[in-house]
């Protein structure tokens, strides 16, 4: 990205009255004196008039090149925020991670971190730019001590006396993806964003997946502690 | 104020918020106080954003930021957040120049896993 600085930084010279410009014959950062040159004319006038965004600025000549190209937006005195063009689902980035004795949450809070883009220095909370993530093998995930027939999963119809409670393990045998899908949206913010943030989750039993075409790369995971201990 | 001047307030309510003058004036008196209160939220909202992305540039590089804010205090270099978070985002080598600067300072950080690079890559 090109740096576009305009005179709003502390290294620019403002004056108001165009009298003082003699004086600034020796700026700051020319600290010696200067040797007698055979073209005064150019040395009594070391600093040049920039004009930008409507503002001047006068700048000594030894740093005319850092305001070569100030017809751009100002880069670096406004936060940056992402156009459209900088998250487009097509360009976004497809991991792969496979499930098989991982445990469960340690997967799951790794998975949202990729997909809201946390580990990106472009993260913004307002806008997507996360990453899709596959999850295959979704149905051999691990968890520790009991709670693979302890674990309770819990959902309710609406109707008085509609709470169904399931084990860790009944809901394995039933619907396995749901068991991964549940733990990872339980960690992606909630509301408009994070429903459609969780739909760049596609979990899947078993070890094939229908995006070869997206060429996914393995995800990078840094929690030694993922793995069960067998 | 008159009620114009709340009706030109409420532009973009939702409801009778934008139509109806008794609504409209709730509206726009607690938009107002949301403003003057946010106003102040945004400075400490804004700084926040600069430290996550700050953290999650770090982090890419093995340190993380507590880490790498105590290393550049030791070095006395006194960029602020802001500015720390840009060059992040748009100057990689430069932003990697610190992290190594902080990392030097102040060691006890692990290089981050990162995927085989080729060529020039091999730089960041």
């Amino acid at each position: 990205m090109a740096m576009a600085v305009n005179c709003a930084t502390s290294s620019s010279l403002l004056l108001t009255k165009p009298s003082n410009k003699p004086s600034l014959k020796k700026t700051p950062f020319v600290g010696f004196s200067l040797p007698a040159a055979p073209k005064p004319s150019i040395q009594l006038n070391r600093v040049s008039k920039i004009c930008c965004q409507e503002k001047t600025a006068l700048v000594p000549a030894g740093q005319q090149w850092m305001f070569d190209d100030i017809t751009g937006p100002d880069v670096w005195n406004k936060t940056w925020y992402p156009k459209a063009a900088d998250h487009i689902n097509t360009d976004k980035p497809w991991y792969i991670v496979d499930a098989t004795d991982k445990i469960l949450g340690r997967l799951a809070s790794t998975i949202a971190i990729h997909i809201r883009g946390k580990n990106l220095a472009t993260y913004t909370p307002s806008v997507d730019m996360g990453a899709f993530v596959i999850v295959v093998n979704a149905e051999k995930v691990a968890v520790s001590g009991k709670k693979r027939t302890q674990k309770l999963y819990r959902r309710h119809s609406g109707r008085p006396g509609g709470m169904t409670v399931e084990t860790f393990d009944q809901l394995q045998k039933r619907i396995p993806e749901r068991i991964i899908e549940h733990a990872v949206r339980g960690m992606l913010p909630k509301g408009r964003l994070g429903r459609s943030l969780f739909t760049h989750l596609k979990v899947y039993t078993g070890p094939d997946h229908p995006h070869e075409a997206q060429k996914p790369v393995e995800l990078p995971i840094r929690d030694k502690r993922i793995q069960k201990q067998t | 104020m008159n009620k114009k001047e709340v009706f030109k307030l409420a532009k973009g309510f939702r409801g009778r918020a934008k139509n109806c003058i008794r609504i409209a004036r709730e509206r726009v008196e607690k938009a107002l106080q949301y403003s003057y209160r946010d106003r102040r939220n945004k400075k400490r909202d804004m700084r926040s954003l600069w430290i996550q992305r700050i953290n999650a540039g770090t982090r890419q590089h093995g340190v993380n930021y507590g880490n790498f804010m105590h290393g550049l205090v030791k070095e006395n270099i006194q960029l602020n957040r802001k500015v720390l978070s840009e060059i992040s985002m748009h100057e990689p080598y430069s932003f990697k120049a610190l992290v190594d600067i902080s990392r030097n300072a102040f060691p006890g950080n692990k290089p981050a896993i990162s995927p085989k690079k080729e060529g020039l890559a091999i730089l960041i």
